[in-house]
């Protein structure tokens, strides 16, 4: 086996919504385990479509995924395990009356006994930060504690993948930036990094592999230095840094 | 939201801490329940033990009674609706209006109690974490075949979660209607329809995410059991809670 084992691999994906729209259009992809991968696109160009294919909230309707080898349909439980997702709106994903109860909810699903879901909660809240805030309702937290609650919540379940959709849209400053170091932190803790964005500058100097969608195909794969390059054509804004030639960094 | 907060979990270490929130979901009931019979000198003893369990618990009383005022006006209601409807020998008499001491009697003791049964609710509410509340709940439910005790104990978490996030939602598109000058519309109808209709759309939006997030989080219904576990000191707290309960009886 090699260094780095696909723990994703996409083939001739399609998948067409109820209403007839094709939302994503033959796409092939292979994501290497510990990869960040930045996955670029305006609103509308099935990011998000494409991203819940990962975990089997769709169902393609052409086209595999393989998740370390097995088809994510063939057990839907394993898939949502191995892929974490956190979701844009952080208010509508959090479940628990408090934060414990909240981080707890996955833990729970998957059956573990009290002492293991106990175990996994509290070091999925030392991990974001949030263990002093375990009895407070979440409605009190922050923008940026919510953010890090939704991650927390998946970090208990101790997925391979974290794949974040649109991560830092309603943040100010300091919680993009705490964010940005929870996500980077994440990474070298050895989760493979999904991060779907149509602002590349915050994140492009830590990511290895940039993906580009536009209107439901993947139109530049690859190396971010060399794919970023007039990215303007799909409606992404090419940063800033790269624009007068300079090197990509953040 | 600051109405509701008075209602919230505080952790502690106090004696109601730490029982098991079975028994205290039985004691909430049965003292309540004797309360409502209970004579002025019981109803003493009892706001006696009360404040005890409050000291007890280190509730900031003071921030309570702020939290609470609307509650308060709503004793002042029931105490001078109670003072001016009850017959008897009248203490002031004003056209046709009299303020009978049967009313005034009638009313102290009603309000009385009313306090006396929110201040128990609130020393459960404050004690106890929503989650073990859930759990209780499902147990009780659980020797039903004909209810899904899971699911009842899942929606009602889902209910406690989300009724801020609905409630601020309502104030925010309230406010936004207010900004375009609604308050000129003077038909409360108009009014009602603008602001359900949007409201009711987002939560519906919300709840299609909340059940997306759920699934991607493995959400079944065959999940970790609750940790209930009670012990010798709850079944003493229960023999000494139907002692007290008695004696407000008796007196």
């Amino acid at each position: 086996m090699c260094d780095h084992m696909n723990i994703i691999e996409i083939e001739n994906l399609g998948h067409r919504f109820s209403d007839g729209t094709l939302g994503l259009d033959n796409i092939n992809l292979t994501i290497k385990e510990g990869a960040f991968v930045i996955i670029g696109g305006q609103n509308g160009s099935g990011k998000t479509t494409l991203l819940r294919h990962l975990n089997g909230l769709l169902l393609p309707n052409t086209g595999t995924i393989r998740l370390a080898g097995i088809p994510v349909s063939q057990n839907l439980a394993r898939s949502r395990q191995i892929v974490g997702m956190v979701f844009q709106d952080s208010d509508s994903q959090i479940v628990g009356e408090t934060v414990y109860d909240d981080v707890a909810f996955g833990p729970e699903n998957l059956r573990l006994d009290r002492r293991q879901v106990k175990r996994r909660v509290s070091d999925a809240l030392k991990a974001v930060g949030l263990i002093a805030l375990a009895d407070q309702r979440p409605h009190l937290l922050s923008g940026g504690e919510k953010r890090r609650l939704t991650i927390a919540g998946i970090l208990a379940m101790e997925p391979k993948v974290l794949v974040f959709d649109e991560p830092f849209s309603d943040l100010d400053y300091p919680g993009v930036r705490q964010l940005l170091k929870q996500i980077f932190a994440l990474h070298k803790a050895g989760h493979t990094i999904l991060v779907a964005t149509h602002d590349l500058e915050k994140v492009i100097a830590h990511a290895d592999h940039l993906v580009i969608m536009k209107d439901g195909k993947v139109v530049r794969d690859g190396l971010p230095g060399e794919m970023v390059k007039g990215v303007e054509a799909f409606g992404v804004r090419e940063p800033f840094d790269s624009r007068p030639g300079m090197e990509v960094k953040s | 939201m600051t109405e509701l907060t008075a209602f919230s979990f505080r952790p502690g270490a106090s004696l109601l801490h730490g029982l098991d929130v079975r028994f205290k979901l039985v004691f909430l009931v049965i003292i309540s329940l004797a309360s409502l019979k209970a004579a002025p000198l019981a109803l003493c003893v009892l706001t006696f033990v009360l404040i005890g369990v409050i000291i007890d618990i280190r509730l900031p009383i003071k921030v309570i009674f702020k939290e609470l005022r609307y509650f308060l006006i709503l004793l002042l209601f029931v105490f001078i609706a109670r003072m001016l409807t009850t017959p008897g020998s009248s203490l002031i008499q004003f056209k046709a209006v009299s303020v009978t001491l049967e009313g005034v009697y009638g009313g102290i003791l009603v309000c009385w109690r009313l306090v006396i049964i929110i201040m128990i609710g609130l020393s459960f509410v404050a004690t106890t974490r929503p989650s073990e509340i859930k759990a209780a709940i499902q147990w009780f439910l659980n020797p039903f075949p004909f209810i899904p005790a899971k699911r009842v104990a899942t929606m009602m978490s889902l209910v406690i979660r989300f009724m801020p996030v609905i409630l601020d939602q309502a104030k925010e598109t309230a406010d936004a209607q207010r900004a375009r000058g609604v308050e000129n519309r003077k038909n409360p109808v108009y009014r009602l329809r603008k602001l359900v209709i949007p409201l009711m759309r987002r939560t519906f939006e919300s709840a299609d995410k909340l059940a997306v997030a759920m699934e991607a989080r493995c959400y079944s219904e065959n999940r970790t059991d609750p940790g209930l576990s009670s012990g010798i000191r709850d079944w003493i707290a229960l023999f000494a809670v139907i002692c007290l309960c008695i004696i407000i009886i008796k007196i």
